[in-house]
């Protein structure tokens, strides 16, 4: 094949490109290379060794495959092309499971094949390998948008069998057929209470210690691609059987007790669904299990909040299908609304997203540099819709190479049926008729020093920039829909998570532009629309400030608020704060407080220099600084973070004291 | 008057989100006082009605606020100016939870009803007392620093005719 895009002096000259890849990863020379993803130890052999496939693959994709406008919109530092190393080969991004289907049918994972549990223990088994036996057939996240509704049915299998097994231990014989033995039975409850007692308390134990290995699992199955661990979402909160109910509560108990040792887990990245007549007042049925969710999310920063009332979401939700409530990834991703018809979460997910970076685009259009006193506005928009376009061609571009792939490329995938209707292909099959549904996803990434660089302020200080922020990112939503009609795709507006993106945007730029103020002297760009984590603003502020952008990205977005303090000794406060997000109609929220862990005394809890409960010194033992970046949890800031996020992490100014 | 702190938004002095103001001056001199800088009533900025207005503002528009405390120094060494500042804040937005701290104990404020210090703790909701003790000092108790401190339900306490722990409105089971 040859070369597209690139014209070497000579072949000596490519060679040299070549092996350079190759030796910065050996030699761990790049540490901001080997520590892009948080998730992977870049400095482990089995790190190093998926680094050199990356690498060369996203070398090969940029020189043999993409459009050349795509590369040079790389090149120039406007367009971010996600997990580039995948692109060649087709792969896609992420996807919601359908665990009801797969339990319920049984299925093979290529190896061996698994027959329906009959029991919740055997069920949360099953669940961590079905999370495992998905996630290489992709190569983002996987998820489970209703795990409670999914599961319920196997805690009343196991009710159904310990009743059995009661009847016969505390010889209360019945004379007639039993029928369906559920927890929900309470005319059982009355004529066999001792047995009833005994099958309720093993059923609560046994998924109890279904949830903690589950979430074990989760937590130590190193089954990615260099070492990662699966990045693993978990949706639950509204199913109101008391199978369900125990399934959440359970879940909800495992993590508040924490792994081995007690600290908190980093998996399964764990959402709580919030709707009202469900969970959100008290009477109302699940409120006693949001306020549990509240608690453990005070303590371990999981779970975080969906909103099933925000508009959005809400115009989708179908009370007698819980497929249609609203569920995300755990980094934000949204799947919900489908042009043909798929209206609902599980057996789809996003094919692939392409960031844009709107500082750059302010810095040339703005009075930032002192080219001019006034910004360019015109010019600004003509450089969007210019650079809009040429993303949505690289996602239009993949797209027909992910849909030419065959269904064994994404083995389990398909022929499971995780993508929905997978299983009608055969393994010579394309895929493309399927992945329709699916969605292609714009991102954008650094409004806030976008406005800075324009007009010399951000949306968060001044209400009339507040406006033109909006309308920027307006713009795009509309871009977006019109191209869905056009194209008849679903094409959406994601807030990206930038996890490794937000700093190699901004050392580029300042190349480029040198250093300026409130622009490019930090050494990350703020995430999608947020108000800058270094600017004092209080709780609501931010909130009300940020919750209207949450309609506008269909592909999702989160809000996040920083507590400084114990959060776990102030519930009111933490749930004054999560309600009103919801009530503001923010789609997706989540808290972030500091967890120090003193592994000297096990202490967890806010710990300066020294530990407040055994008086140990940072010097002398080690304090592990548990932080959210991109909402997903990271062991240890200073050892895995990037050094833009580690940048992050320090300028955080708390919303509140 | 001085104030040597305000905080918008704190998780840290009482239940829920609550504004925190700091009111420098105080006599009680305990040993391992966490901030002795706070003793001198000098320290920190004068606490002008512009400042006052200020913050009055601010409580009255945040949506999320469960209330104000007051905390110092030690508030009661300032008690005329202190109420008079509570009242301002109560003609100007409206009721306010104010919860109140002090190196004094609940006893020591109710002894003699026509007092300064009486009046201050008239107007506020709930009183968290007593010197901070070195030796009882606990990290894990919330809102407070040291075990011998109350959380004193104020309006109860004065209905009862003895001091009447404060309970919590929300919580968490473990
Ligand atoms: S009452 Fe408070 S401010 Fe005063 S000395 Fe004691 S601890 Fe310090």
């Amino acid at each position: 094949m040859a070369l597209k895009n690139y014209a070497y002096n000579n072949e000596e000259q490519m060679l040299g490109e070549i092996m350079k890849l190759g030796e910065d990863i050996i030699d761990s020379r790049d540490l901001e290379l080997l520590r892009e993803n948080a998730n992977l130890n870049g400095e482990s052999f089995s790190g190093k060794m998926s680094k050199f496939g990356s690498e060369y693959a996203k070398w090969y994709a940029k020189h043999f495959i993409m459009p050349q406008p795509v590369v040079s919109a790389i090149d120039d530092n406007y367009v971010y092309v996600h997990d580039l190393d995948q692109y060649a080969i087709g792969t896609t991004n992420c996807i919601f499971i359908p665990f009801d289907k797969l339990l319920r049918e049984g299925f093979n994972t290529g190896n061996g094949s698994v027959r329906p549990p009959n029991s919740i223990m055997t069920a949360m088994a099953l669940v961590a390998i079905i999370f495992q036996s998905q996630q290489n057939s992709q190569y983002g996240g996987v998820s489970s948008n209703k795990l409670d509704h999914d599961l319920a049915p196997y805690v009343a299998k196991s009710f159904a069998k310990y009743f059995r097994k009661g009847l016969d231990y505390f010889e209360e014989h019945p004379q007639t057929d039993l029928g369906d033995i559920s927890m929900s039975r309470t005319d059982l409850k009355e004529r066999y209470p001792k047995t009833f007692r005994y099958a309720l308390k093993e059923t609560e134990i046994e998924t109890l210690q279904g949830a903690e290995s589950l979430i074990h699992n989760l937590n130590t199955m190193s089954s990615r691609a260099g070492g990662q661990i699966p990045f693993t979402s978990i949706n639950y909160g509204t199913c109101t059987s008391p199978e369900g109910q125990l399934v959440i509560d359970s879940l909800l108990t495992a993590t508040m007790r924490g792994l081995g040792s007690g600290e908190t887990p980093i998996f399964p990245i764990q959402i709580f669904k919030c709707k009202q007549g469900i969970n959100q007042a008290p009477g109302e049925p699940n409120y006693h299990l949001f306020l549990k969710a509240a608690e453990c999310s005070a303590r371990r920063l999981y779970p975080n909040f969906a909103n099933l009332d925000a508009p959005l979401n809400l115009q989708y939700y179908n009370p007698a299908d819980p497929d249609t409530e609203f569920a995300t990834m755990g980094c934000r991703t949204r799947v919900l609304s489908d042009r043909f018809g798929r209206n609902h979460l599980s057996g789809k997910g996003n094919l692939s997203f392409n960031t844009l970076n709107l500082v750059k685009l302010g810095l040339e259009h703005g009075i930032a540099l002192g080219r001019r006193k006034t910004a360019d506005e015109k010019g600004f928009y003509r450089a969007l819709s210019h650079y809009l376009e040429i993303a949505l061609e690289g996602l239009l571009h993949r797209f027909r190479i992910q849909a030419a792939q065959k269904a064994k490329a994404s083995d389990f995938m398909m022929r499971e049926g995780v993508w929905e209707g997978g299983e009608q292909l055969g393994p010579e099959d394309k895929v493309g008729d399927l992945l329709k549904h699916g969605s292609l996803s714009i991102g954008f990434i650094g409004l806030a020093e976008c406005m800075k660089a324009m007009y010399g302020k951000h949306h968060g200080e001044d209400s009339a920039i507040y406006d033109k922020a909006f309308a920027v990112i307006a713009h795009l939503r509309e871009y977006c829909d019109r191209k869905s009609e056009e194209l008849n795709l679903n094409i959406t507006l994601f807030a990206t998570p930038a996890e490794g993106l937000s700093g190699k945007f901004t050392k580029r730029d300042r190349v480029t532009y040198g250093s300026i103020e409130g622009v490019t002297d930090r050494e990350y760009y703020t995430n999608s629309f947020h108000i800058p984590v270094y600017y004092p603003i209080t709780a609501a502020r931010k909130i009300q400030l940020e919750a209207r952008f949450h309609d506008l990205c269909n592909a999702g977005a989160i809000s996040y608020i920083e507590l400084n303090g114990n959060a776990r000794s102030n519930p009111a406060a933490f749930l004054n704060i999560v309600q009103y997000a919801l009530s503001q109609q923010v789609s997706y929220f989540s808290i972030n407080h500091p967890i120090d862990r003193c592994s000297a005394c096990g202490h967890e809890g806010i710990i300066g220099a020294t530990c407040p409960s055994c008086g140990a010194h940072e010097k002398d033992v080690h304090i592990r600084r548990l932080r959210r970046v991109t909402g997903y949890l990271t062991g240890d800031f200073q050892t895995r973070f990037n050094s833009a996020k580690q940048a992050e992490v320090r300028d955080r100014v708390k919303h509140t004291q | 008057m001085n104030i040597c702190g305000y905080y918008p938004e704190s998780i840290n002095e009482g239940e829920g989100l609550r504004a925190a103001i700091f009111i420098s001056g105080c006599r009680h001199r305990c040993k391992g006082c966490f901030s002795p800088a706070t003793w001198n009533f000098n320290y920190g900025e004068p606490f002008t009605l512009q400042r006052q207005d200020e913050i009055i503002a601010d409580i009255a528009a945040n949506p999320l606020l469960s209330g104000l405390s007051i905390l110092g120094g030690d508030p009661f060494f300032s008690a005329p100016e202190v109420s008079a500042f509570v009242d301002r804040l109560l003609d100007k937005a409206g009721p306010v939870s104010i919860w109140i701290y002090t190196g004094y104990t609940y006893e020591e404020l109710i002894r003699d009803t026509a007092s300064p210090e009486f009046e201050l703790m008239r107007r506020c909701n709930v009183l968290v007392d007593g010197r901070f003790e070195e030796a009882l000092r606990d990290p894990s108790l919330r809102y407070c620093g040291s075990s011998n401190q109350r959380i004193i339900d104020i309006d109860t306490s004065l209905a009862a005719g003895k001091p009447v722990l404060w309970t919590e409105k929300y919580s968490f089971h473990s």
